[in-house]
Order: C-alpha cells, then structure tokens, then sequence
C-alpha cells in the first residue's frame, strides 16, 4: 500500500454557516417589538406619544426592569429564579417595618438582606444540588409565607414618606429617578459582564456548566453570585415600589413575576442559558410594560393582561429557542 | 483512491442475493466526512466482522443501517431489495436489529418487559398488558437464543453479560415482523465482558448464524478473526478491503491503520529525550476514587505515560481524580514536590495542570463561544489587566496560538462549533498552554473522531510540548495509539494499575503484549 500516512493535513475547511434571516431578525427582536409597539399604540391613540405619558411608562417600567435585570443573570447561567417578586412583596414589608428604626441605612438594610436570601438559594442550589427552579420555587412559598406573617397580612404606611422621596423626583425634569436606578443597575451589570471574565464565566456555564467546571471556572461561585445579584435586585425594586405606593404590602410585587419572566424571555435571552445580556431584559422589559399600559388604550380590559404575559413568553420562547439541539423536553 | 482493493479470497458468490448490502454510502457532518462511499455486502447466515480504528466510519454506517443517521448518497438494498431507511422501525420492518453499545435496555422494568417493549403485539389486548401472554412471548425468545434468564428478574438485577442476552433475545422479535431470516448487528459487544462471557457471547454468535446473518463489530482485532467468516475493513469512511477469517491480527491492523507502522505517524523523531530527571513530576500514592483503588503512578518531565485499559478499567475516572473533577476517598498526589489539592478543577488549573476531556463537544468546549473565548477561558489573567479584560492583548494572544498550532479558523472570533473536529481539539489544547504554566496535561482520548491529518497534528503537538518539559498521561484511543506515543505504559485492571511496561523508541511493545496485562 503506497497510501502515505503523514499526507498533508486533510483539507478541512472549517464549515462556515452564515446567520440566518430569521436569526438576524430575532438579535434585533425586542427593539422592534418596542418601535413597533410605540408606532402602533401613536396611532390608535396619537395622545400616547407625548412626553408625559413616555415619563409615566418607563417610571411604570423601572422596577420590573431592576427584577428582570438580576433575575437575567440566573438565566443566563441556565437557571431561573422563580423568587423574584415574592422575595420583591417581603422587602416591601421589610422596608416599612424597618423604617421606623433604621432610617437613612433602611434602603442599604433591605437590600442587603435580599441578597443574604439570594445567596442562602444559590448556596441551597450548588451544594445540595437541588434545580434551581425547585429552590426558588420553594423559596417563592416560604417568602410570601413570611410576608404575610410578618405583615399580619395587610399593607403597613410607611412612617415617612420622604425617606423614598428621591426615588419620585425627575432627573432634568423628566427622566423619573427610579428609571435613572434602573438603567445604572442594567448598566453596572453589562459594564461587568462585559469587562471581566465574569461574563465569559456567565455565558460558559450557561452553554455547558461540565465545559465551564472542566476549563477550571468556577463555577459555584458564579452561580451563587448570580442568585446573590437577583436577590438584591428584588430587594432594590421593592423600595421602588414602596416609593410610589407610600406603602409595603406581603402581595404589591407578586404579579411581576411573569412580567419579568416574559422580560427577559422577549428579550431574546435563552432560557436554556448562556445567550442574552441584561440589556436585551431592559428592552424585553419596555415591551412588557408598554404593552400594560397599551392594553386599555386600545380598549382591552386589564383583566386580560395575564393571558397576554402567558401567551407572549410561549410566543418568545418559541421564536428563540433553538429547539433543533434539545434531545429532551423537559 | 484506496477503494479498488476489494480483494475477494473467500467463497464465490452465492446464488441468493446478499441479505443486506451497502453501495456507496456518505454521510457529512459538519467538518468531517463520517462515510466517503462504503460498499459493503452481508451474505446469508454469515458473521461479517467490521474492523476499522477509531472515526473509521463504524459507528455511522452501523447507525445508517438502522434508520437513525440518513445517509446524503448511496443505496442499501436488502435481500436485492433498494430500501430506504428512515427509522428503527423501519429497519426492523426490513429485519434489521442492533444491539447496541451502550445497553438500551430500561434498567427498573423485567426483562420480560424489556423485550417485549416497542413490540408488545398480542401482550397488550385493548390497552391492558396481559403479563401471562407477555412473560411467554418473552420466554420465547430468550428459548431461542437457549438463555435461563428469569423473564420476571428486575433488568438492573442482572449482570452485563446477562443484559446483553436479553438485548439480543429483544432484537430477535424483529424476526416477527419479517418472514426473512433477519440481520442482527452486534457493535463492541465484548468491550465489557470477562473472558468467559465473552466465550458464551461467541458461542451465541455461532448460533444466530444458523438463521440469520451478523454483523460483528469489535475493536479486539483477534476475537473479530476467532468469531467471523470475514472481515470488512473501513479506513476514513471508506471500505477499504476485507480479509478471511484465516488472517492475522497483525494483517488486518495494516489494513485498518493504512500502513506498515514504518512511517514516522507518531513523530517519534521531535522527541528530545533528556537525562532522567531525579524526582518525579507527578507522584501519585494509594488514590483511591468510585471506580480506581490503590493506584501509584510516576510521570516524569517530559515524560508521556499512557494508560490503557478495556472499560470498567478505572482509567477515565483516575484521569479526572487528578484533575480534581471526580472524588476520591484516600491516597495522595505530588506535583513537583508540592501536594496537590484535589478538592476541585480550580485548584488543579492553578497547579498548572491541564485536562483534555473524551468528550469534546459537550466537555472539552464550549460550542456556541469564539475560539478566543474558548482559548482564554481557563488562564483568564493571560487576557486581562487586573480584573479587566483586554480584547487587544486576547487577540494578540489568540492569533499567536492560532498561527503556532496550525489552527483552521475563519476568524478568532468564530463560534468553536463551526470548526471541524481536530482544529477544535486544538483549541482546547492550546487553552491549557496559552498561559505557558501547563506542567501536567492529562488527555482523555485527543483523538477520538479525528481524521489521520488531525491525529498525526495533534501528536506532533504533543511531542513538541514533552519536548518543552510538559509531562503527559494518555489515555489513548487504540492500543497502537498507546504504543506509538507512550514512553512508558501503565495497564489499569479492575480499578488497579497491575502493570507497568516500558516503552522506549525502538523497543515498543505489540499490543499483544499490552492485550496479555489488560485481561
């Protein structure tokens, strides 16, 4: 046999698939869907695009924007956390009742305890092994649980409205401040992501937590990290709400978990992890809120808004997901 | 351009058309060319071996014959017959059955169940099963292939060889759904047994013969002569000749290799070999794991030890103890003097040791990320200003490697998923070097589902890299693979290391040698 072993490398050109239309158009799907909206909502009601009524949106928007940044994180490294908004309806009550003693420090307080919560489910979820979803799903139960107890299940005034006050003032007279928060938050995260490793970490664990755990990433600590920054996220926006409703309420956040869910979801951010970033959450988030806040203008009673949040994260979910690869269903 | 060698030395062809044959069959994968036209014929009432190393082709062919891979071109025709096959199911329908390497089997139900699942016919009457009639259906078909396996046993309560029984009375209920004798393919169905199971499994095989045909896949290159009428040899996705069952281990190994072992294949001239250093690079002491006991190892700089061993050795899991990724449960490892903490991945990285998994696309990267991405995830701080990351000094960087190890890529920033199979082990090669503080590289199967070119890089890379000082474990693909790159080798029995053999250039073992250690 003359066949020479060591011939030249075999000619394997690397296959080069180009990006498909369909998969352009989705990167680019939650901005249209927010201009889109925007124009549709203009022109049933020309009275929508108006300085005000944008101010009220994306004051509106601001804490679910804080919620689905953090909780994007989780997602991003193949989790969910399922805690978010019954974590969020705690520290409301947590913050009107520490109010009283705390003062100036109450915000610092409720925040940092979020994240104390966070991380007991990051550190419940990597060392006992236990699906992320199955934690925060128990811990959604066990927080809306203390709410209530802690609450004697009522809404508690706060002590002293001007505590929250800053977070309802306007930026140049009309960027609200709680979106101001919101977007450094969206910003900070990226800015981290994007500059350290952590989001080559984030993004690695996500695709393949074994590939990450075999690179030497460490990967618990990551994860850990990500509920620890959903945790405090969920604390941040329960103050934002406690500054618009002057109150804390062991129920005010609950239906923002499927709001938040479908933020991050219409966003474009896989829900099996590793694709997205928190600015696609704040878009996701826009779209969200916009669409609250459209539905009666084109004369759908709000009633109905929770069969839309179902239908628009089967719907995103679907578009994004590459379901080619998944050999299970779960 | 090696396909015109089909040598026929054995019988003329009989008159009945072959039970199954094969013309020409591709198959592409992204990268790779699984099957570059295979012919193949499978006579009547024969056991036809199918040789071929590693990335041959085997795996796909046996998976196009069973309906789970469609092949791009080429025709299977059975019984003179052109069949398409788009199923299982389909491929039973045409009496074609594979008992497969890893056991298919529903370990927490009966055999009974087991057997008759998928093809339940008259055990379930109007959506009720009906056990009496399930436990006979079953026991036929364990009478036909005369096995005393308990059709009501807990299928997990078996042992191996007693489950690879029940697959092979399973795959017999092929027979009916066609009133032709059927086709049964048997692919590695020895890698896990003892010896004496193994006999039983080949006095099974002998018995199928008497009404259907086999195919028998084995890399165990002297049982596939001892059991099979002849031998079909795949060589990078062609057929590349067959020989009788007459012939010798070592004639069918140049058929599959395409060589006579004279070419320098595992660049044995870039060794340098220097003095014999005083202390061990790494030094492992009693480790005990899940599935290794007791193991002592020495690995020298620049040293590269191979470890081989047959499945249920205990090697894979050993290789991953070392890196920290499985637990172990007493002994101790050295590396340089210092002991090693092997709580973690973490800890064995910052140690300087690098780990090459089997299983490149779902371990040894991560798909969706850039080739720089995937370069730098390990040695994060070759890449970054204190926590901050540099995209400039990455690309410098990445380019760097990508220029030195020959690496195939449009662009750094390509997803590695796009890269065919040997440029992407590159890159996972070089994650571990880019940092120039790798000391210990454990390699778990490089190779595995790389073509010849790729092979032959990847052990010039590894060469080049003892040469520097890096000290090596392989677990290697074949048992030529071992032999050629190996300075020493380490065989792995039941979790034990039991013996050591010395492999210098030009004084290698045969893997007969090897073969004698490992059973």
């Amino acid at each position: 046999m003359s066949t020479p072993v060591l011939a030249q490398p075999a000619p394997d050109t690397p296959v080069v698939a180009r990006p498909t239309v369909g998969r352009r158009l989705t990167s680019f799907m939650p901005l249209i869907a927010l201009v889109v909206l925007l124009a549709a909502l203009t022109v049933v009601d020309p009275g929508f695009f108006t300085l005000s009524s944008l101010t009220a949106a994306v004051r509106t928007a601001a804490p679910l924007v804080v919620l689905a940044a953090g909780a994007t994180v989780v997602v991003l490294c193949g989790g969910i956390d399922l805690s978010i908004a019954a974590l969020c309806s705690l520290a409301t009550v947590l913050f009107a009742l520490w109010l009283p003693d705390l003062g100036a420090v109450t915000l610092a307080a409720v925040v940092a305890a979020t994240a104390l919560i966070g991380l007991l489910q990051g550190v419940a979820h990597v060392l006992l092994r236990i699906p992320s979803f199955i934690v925060t799903l128990g811990g959604m139960s066990i927080y809306a649980a203390i709410a209530l107890v802690v609450s004697d299940a009522g809404p508690i005034p706060l002590s002293d409205r001007d505590a929250t006050h800053w977070l309802t003032l306007y930026l140049a007279g009309v960027l609200p401040m709680a979106f101001v928060v919101a977007l450094l938050v969206v910003g900070v995260v990226s800015l981290v992501l994007g500059l350290t490793p952590l989001g080559s970490w984030v993004r690695a664990i996500g695709y393949s937590e074994s590939a990450a755990r075999l690179a030497g990433s460490p990967v618990d600590l990551v994860k850990v990290g990500a509920f620890t920054l959903s945790g405090a996220c969920a604390g941040l926006a329960a103050v934002m709400l406690v500054s618009r409703n002057f109150s804390g309420s062991p129920t005010m956040a609950d239906n923002l978990l499927l709001p938040a869910v479908a933020a991050i979801v219409v966003g474009g951010t896989a829900i099996t992890g590793g694709h997205g970033s928190v600015w696609r959450s704040l878009a996701g988030a826009l779209v969200v809120t916009l669409l609250r806040v459209g539905l009666p203008i084109v004369g759908v009673p709000s009633a109905y808004e929770q069969i839309l949040y179902g239908a628009i994260i089967v719907a995103a979910v679907a578009l994004t997901l590459d379901r080619s690869k998944l050999l299970v269903i779960k | 351009m090696t396909t015109n060698l089909q040598t026929e030395p054995v019988p003329p062809a009989p008159a009945a058309p072959p039970a199954l044959e094969v013309r020409g069959l591709v198959k592409h994968y992204p990268g790779v060319k699984a099957l570059d036209g295979v012919d193949l014929v499978v006579r009547q009432n024969e056991v036809l071996g199918l040789a071929g190393e590693n990335g041959a082709g085997k795996s796909t062919l046996l998976k196009a014959l069973v309906g789970l891979v469609r092949p791009d071109a080429g025709e299977i025709w059975v019984r003179g017959e052109r069949v398409r096959l788009r199923s299982v199911v389909d491929a039973a329908n045409h009496g074609i059955g594979m008992v497969f390497q890893e056991q298919s089997l529903v370990p927490n139900l009966t055999a009974a169940e087991n057997i008759v699942l998928g093809s339940e016919g008259p055990g379930v009457r109007t959506g009720i099963y009906r056990w009496s009639t399930m436990r006979r259906l079953a026991q036929e078909q364990l009478d036909k292939i005369g096995s005393h396996i308990d059709p009501l046993a807990r299928t997990d309560s078996l042992s191996f060889a007693d489950r690879q029984m029940v697959e092979i009375a399973k795959v017999l209920r092929i027979e009916e759904r066609t009133s032709h004798p059927p086709v049964i393919i048997l692919d590695e169905p020895t890698s896990v047994l003892e010896s004496q199971e193994i006999e039983t499994l080949f006095t099974q095989v002998r018995r199928l013969r008497e009404f259907a045909s086999v195919v028998f896949v084995s890399h165990r290159l002297d049982e596939v002569l001892d059991v099979c009428d002849r031998v079909a040899v795949l060589r990078g996705g062609r057929s590349v000749g067959e020989v009788s069952a007459d012939a010798e281990p070592a004639d069918l190994h140049r058929m599959m290799i395409g060589s006579t072992g004279s070419d320098d294949h595992y660049h044995e001239g870039v060794a340098v070999r220097s003095d014999e250093p005083r202390r061990p690079r790494l030094e492992v002491r009693g480790l005990c794991g899940p599935s290794f006991r007791d193991v002592d190892l020495d690995v020298h700089a620049g040293e590269i030890v191979g470890i081989v061993g047959v499945h249920g050795s205990g090697r894979e899991d050993l290789c991953r103890a070392l890196f920290g990724a499985e637990p172990t449960t007493a002994g101790e490892v050295v590396l340089d003097g210092a002991r090693l903490d092997l709580s973690g991945t973490r800890a064995a990285c910052a140690a300087g040791i690098g780990y090459v998994p089997a299983e490149r696309k779902t371990e040894g990267m991560v798909g969706p990320m850039s080739v720089a991405d995937n370069m730098t995830l390990t040695k994060q701080a070759a890449r970054c200003t204190g926590p901050i990351v540099r995209p400039g000094k990455q690309a410098t960087l990445v380019d760097t490697w990508i220029e030195r190890l020959r690496i195939r890529t449009p662009h750094r920033g390509t997803a590695i998923q796009r890269l065919s199979g040997g440029n992407q082990q590159k890159v996972v090669l070089a994650r571990w070097l880019v940092a120039g503080d790798v000391r210990l590289l454990l390699l778990d199967h490089p190779t595995r589902g790389l073509d010849i070119g790729a092979r032959s890089e990847v052990y010039r890379l590894m060469r080049e890299l003892a040469a520097t000082g890096v000290a090596t474990v392989l677990l290697a693909d074949s048992l030529e693979e071992a032999i050629g790159m190996s300075d020493r080798i380490v065989v792995m029995s039941d979790g034990r290391a039991t013996a050591q053999i010395a492999a210098p250039a030009g004084a290698k073992p045969t893997p007969l040698d090897l073969v004698k250690e490992m059973v």
